[in-house]
């Protein structure tokens, strides 16, 4: 594997000192020079969480897990040059495919027919505006921090949206809470992590 | 530029994926006009990402990543050609791969001197996914609805007791809230209606057509 010497604009460090910019670098090798070593790298790190995603709380089979993680890291390595890393996080580019990959799995399960694949409901990267790397990266690290923060039932809330796959609803329902303490208890960890919307009026 | 939005429970519900396909086919289809709500998009989309980071990875053997390996020259690294910005006003692509066509190339179903419906099929089995069409000044007769309801307006606007909407605006109605919106003066109205029970006629002059309104779903 080559060792990078030049240091990318976008560098910076974690506080446990891990380069976080490693993945969009091997996103980078992958679109363009087809480096297999990037991958098991990109592998390596992102499989055994897929697997967990996959695993959380959904009744998918350990088989069907693995399954999950091999499409998620094809998808990954063939849609590579669709990466920017200048509009999307490497960690959070993965996600969003590992969790279309997850849709599309449950819908075959379910022989639920459709003309469009998971991708199909979100709008390509491409056409994103390009972020302020600093605000977004300060915005995912107050993110990360203020998440050891929330109260047990606001993130237990959260996981349950976001690891689960679940509605709203359908959290209620599992948790037996009424649909409006969900509800507010999202929008109260949303709150927390400084998500939110301005001047807007609901439609 | 939109002025009425999802709500961000619908957005964080669209982010995480757990939205039903036809719903979240109409939120993409806002996003379009939205810049600010793609904005909030990709912010939750970033929270999922780190809640995604923090799981406590599942073992994953090397025969695994072999089995990955061995398929990747089946599946080459795509080049992506430079996409452009999408044409302010341009009807989304998601739809217009739905419609395949246009507007005036669909079958419209006609409910009343002034509206007709197009029902296109999204595969979702809970949800009708129609598009409205209202001629200028028309009014959709007073009605209420089993379930709740999703428009985007996608070309003119109209307005009910609670405002007036113009193209790419969102709305979501809930279960039992009454409304009777008028297509604009100036021009045909035409919008994406999202279902999951039919409408239901609350005037007396066209409530007998309340039995023949199934829901389209699928």
């Amino acid at each position: 594997m080559s060792e990078h010497t030049e240091t990318p604009k976008n560098d910076w460090q974690t506080p446990t000192g891990r380069r976080t910019d490693e993945w969009s670098e091997c996103l980078t090798l992958i679109s363009q020079k087809e480096d297999r070593a990037a991958f098991t790298r990109l592998f390596r790190h992102f499989a055994p969480l897929i697997k967990a995603f996959a695993l959380s709380g959904s009744n998918l089979s350990a088989t069907v897990a693995d399954e999950l993680v091999q499409e998620t890291m094809l998808k990954v390595w063939q849609k590579s040059g669709a990466f920017n890393p200048e509009k999307a996080a490497a960690s959070t580019w993965v996600y969003t495919i590992a969790r279309n990959c997850r849709t599309d799995m449950f819908r075959r399960l379910n022989k639920f027919d459709t003309p469009l694949a998971g991708d199909d409901v979100y709008p390509d990267q491409e056409a994103e505006e390009p972020f302020s790397q600093l605000q977004s990266r300060r915005s995912r690290e107050h993110v990360r921090e203020m998440m050891q923060e929330l109260p047990p039932d606001q993130a237990q809330i959260l996981a349950k949206v976001y690891m689960e796959g679940k509605s709203h609803a359908e959290a209620a329902g599992e948790l037996d809470l009424p649909l409006g303490t969900v509800k507010s208890r999202v929008r109260l960890a949303l709150q927390k992590l400084q998500i939110h919307m301005e001047n807007y009026s609901y439609g | 530029m939109a002025k009425y939005h999802p709500d961000l429970d619908l957005i964080t519900e669209y982010a995480a994926g757990s939205l039903p396909l036809a719903q979240a086919a109409c939120l993409s289809a806002h996003l379009n006009y939205c810049e600010q709500c793609r904005r909030t998009a990709g912010q939750l989309e970033d929270l999922g990402a780190t809640l995604f980071d923090s799981l406590q990875g599942e073992t994953v053997g090397d025969v695994q990543l072999n089995a990955v390996l061995a398929r990747l020259d089946d599946v080459p690294p795509l080049s992506y050609a430079k996409v452009e910005q999408p044409l302010a006003g341009q009807t989304p692509a998601l739809l217009q791969r739905l419609m395949k066509g246009e507007f005036a190339d669909l079958v419209w179903k006609k409910i009343t001197s002034t509206l007709s419906i197009s029902y296109l099929s999204t595969g979702d089995p809970g949800y009708e996914f129609a598009l409205y069409h209202i001629k200028a000044g028309g009014k959709i007769p007073e009605h209420t609805h089993k379930g709740s309801e999703m428009t985007l307006i996608l070309e003119g606007g109209f307005s009910d007791a609670d405002g007036t909407y113009h193209q790419g605006d969102f709305l979501y109605r809930e279960p039992s809230d009454v409304h009777a919106p008028t297509a604009l003066q100036s021009e045909d109205c035409i919008c994406l209606a999202v279902l999951d029970a039919p409408l239901k006629f609350t005037g007396w002059k066209h409530r007998w057509m309340n039995p023949f309104l199934s829901l389209n779903a699928g």
